[in-house]
């Protein structure tokens, strides 16, 4: 994981935690560099579009630093952040669903046109190819992650991407860890029929660990 | 072997999230069951696939928050709700201050009033009205009925007598006018029609007059017409035979001339021969 340093920081961030629920502005600023990265991915990956994501984090991080003097528990910090993004995604995907727009960014993807994904990857992969196959392979699982279900999507999102263990997703979602291990399963297996219905595998994306 | 781990236990495994002893029994199960491993390779296989999305880049944006703290008394939808309540009343009371406005409730009675109420007192007609028994009340009410009845009564009459009044005079002026009409008339029919029926007798006589003028002209005008035809007819008649009988004359003329030729030649050819035998052969050689 490239956010190493982000880790070492976060290990450090219960003295930040508290000091922002003592009203510090100055930590709810730095929670906010240091968690704005992890809730826009998984508000990315909840509706693969950039202008929604970034509208969710923003109200998300709004509402952190209105409420986080509320808090009771700092150690409850990281659940109760996800909580707060997950009711944000869900009330920008009601919305979106009521106005039915087509977004612009479904249209004209700039960012496909404009900006190759080699520019901002990691160094690990200096095979042009491999990283176009790469990306390939990332569209295509986006794709496959936006036709589940909501509640499957969150928990394979928050499992997988967020490593979030089963009883903080519980914590997250207040339901049972039972649910969410089901969830995470019919997830799981859903992508897996959608990979395959799709015909994607090791072979015919020629993708080596 | 009767353990048979189920989704729950699947994805707690997958994500390592299993206590040693339910591991081991998974881990057990795996190496007792190939089709159970298989999936599970399954599961292994499209999580490594899912690894190929990485996270996107981002940079947070700077979170404004203003003074919401210091607002927050301000902005609190009952807060503002509870003010405007108490500015309202603030006004009513002010108002109702200026202008001396009193509201009083006793017995049945509910008044609003600006300065002093006046005391209304009861009127002597309420003490009169009480002091009244059911069989005064009674008969007053009969004496009005009575009272109403005859000025009914009186009002009927007149009217009945006004009505009649107006027929009768209505019925001896119409009889009065027929009976007017009807002597004029039997006056007047022996002179109108006397004269009426020599008016006709003249006009029948000149009628018949003219018509005997007109028929008369008209028929001598065709008699007229008729003779001149008829005169022209026999003129042209005449004319024709005439020229008839002309024709034919001429024509006898013509015949009897041609005749008396031919005979007068017949007669010179017979002198000839007679006369000189010897060339009667040869003249009549060159005549015929």
């Amino acid at each position: 994981m490239a956010e190493t340093l982000l880790d070492i920081a976060m290990m450090h961030a219960d003295t930040l935690i508290s000091r922002a629920m003592q009203g510090d502005q100055h930590a709810q600023g730095k929670l906010v560099q240091l968690w704005y990265k992890r809730i826009y991915n998984y508000a990315f990956k909840f509706f693969l579009d950039h202008d929604l994501a970034m509208e969710a984090s923003q109200k998300t991080f709004i509402s952190m630093c209105k409420n986080v003097g509320g808090l009771q528990d700092a150690a409850r910090f990281k659940s109760w952040l996800y909580t707060i993004a997950v009711n944000y995604c869900r009330e920008e995907a009601r919305k979106k669903k009521v106005s039915r727009s087509l977004s612009f960014e479904v249209v004209w993807n700039h960012e496909a046109e404009e900006s190759p994904k080699w520019e901002s990857s990691s160094q690990r992969y200096d095979n042009p190819e491999r990283q176009l196959q790469q990306a390939e392979l990332s569209d295509m699982l986006h794709e496959a992650l936006l036709e589940l279900n909501a509640e499957q999507r969150e928990v394979v999102i928050m499992k997988e991407y967020e490593g979030l263990k089963f009883r903080e997703i519980a914590e997250v979602l207040n339901i049972s860890e039972n649910t969410v291990k089901s969830r995470m399963y019919y997830g799981l297996d859903g992508l897996r029929k959608i990979l395959e219905r799709k015909n994607i595998n090791k072979e015919t994306i020629n993708y080596e660990l | 072997m009767s353990y048979k781990p189920d989704e729950k236990d699947w994805m707690a495994y997958l994500y390592d999230e299993l206590d040693n002893d339910e591991r081991e029994k998974v881990e057990q199960y795996l190496l007792n069951h190939a089709e159970a491993r298989k999936e599970f390779e399954s599961f292994q296989h499209l999580r490594s696939m899912m690894g190929a999305v990485k996270d996107k880049e981002v940079i947070a944006p700077p979170i404004v928050l203003g003074d919401a703290m210091q607002r927050i008394l301000w902005n609190a939808p009952y807060m503002k709700m509870i003010i405007s309540i108490a500015a309202s009343l603030l006004l009513l009371m002010v108002v109702g201050n200026l202008t001396d406005a009193r509201v009083s409730l006793s017995g049945n009675e509910w008044k609003i009033s600006f300065g002093e109420p006046r005391i209304i007192e009861a009127g002597p007609a309420n003490q009169s009205m009480a002091s009244l028994t059911p069989e005064q009340v009674q008969e007053m009410i009969n004496s009005s009925l009575h009272q109403n009845n005859a000025v009914i009564q009186a009002n009927w009459d007149d009217t009945q007598r006004k009505l009649d009044a107006s027929i009768k005079s209505n019925l001896a002026l119409n009889a009065g006018a027929v009976n007017q009409l009807v002597r004029e008339a039997s006056t007047a029919s022996q002179d109108q029609i006397r004269q009426y029926v020599s008016g006709m007798q003249s006009e029948n006589l000149q009628l018949v007059k003219d018509y005997f003028q007109l028929t008369s002209t008209d028929q001598k005008k065709y008699i007229e017409n008729l003779l001149v035809d008829f005169a022209k007819y026999l003129q042209q008649q005449r004319n024709d035979d005439l020229q008839l009988v002309t024709m034919k004359l001429n024509s006898i003329e013509k015949n009897t001339d041609l005749f008396k030729q031919e005979t007068e030649q017949i007669l010179s050819s017979i002198i000839t021969t007679v006369n000189n035998p010897s060339t009667n052969d040869n003249t009549r050689g060159t005549k015929y």
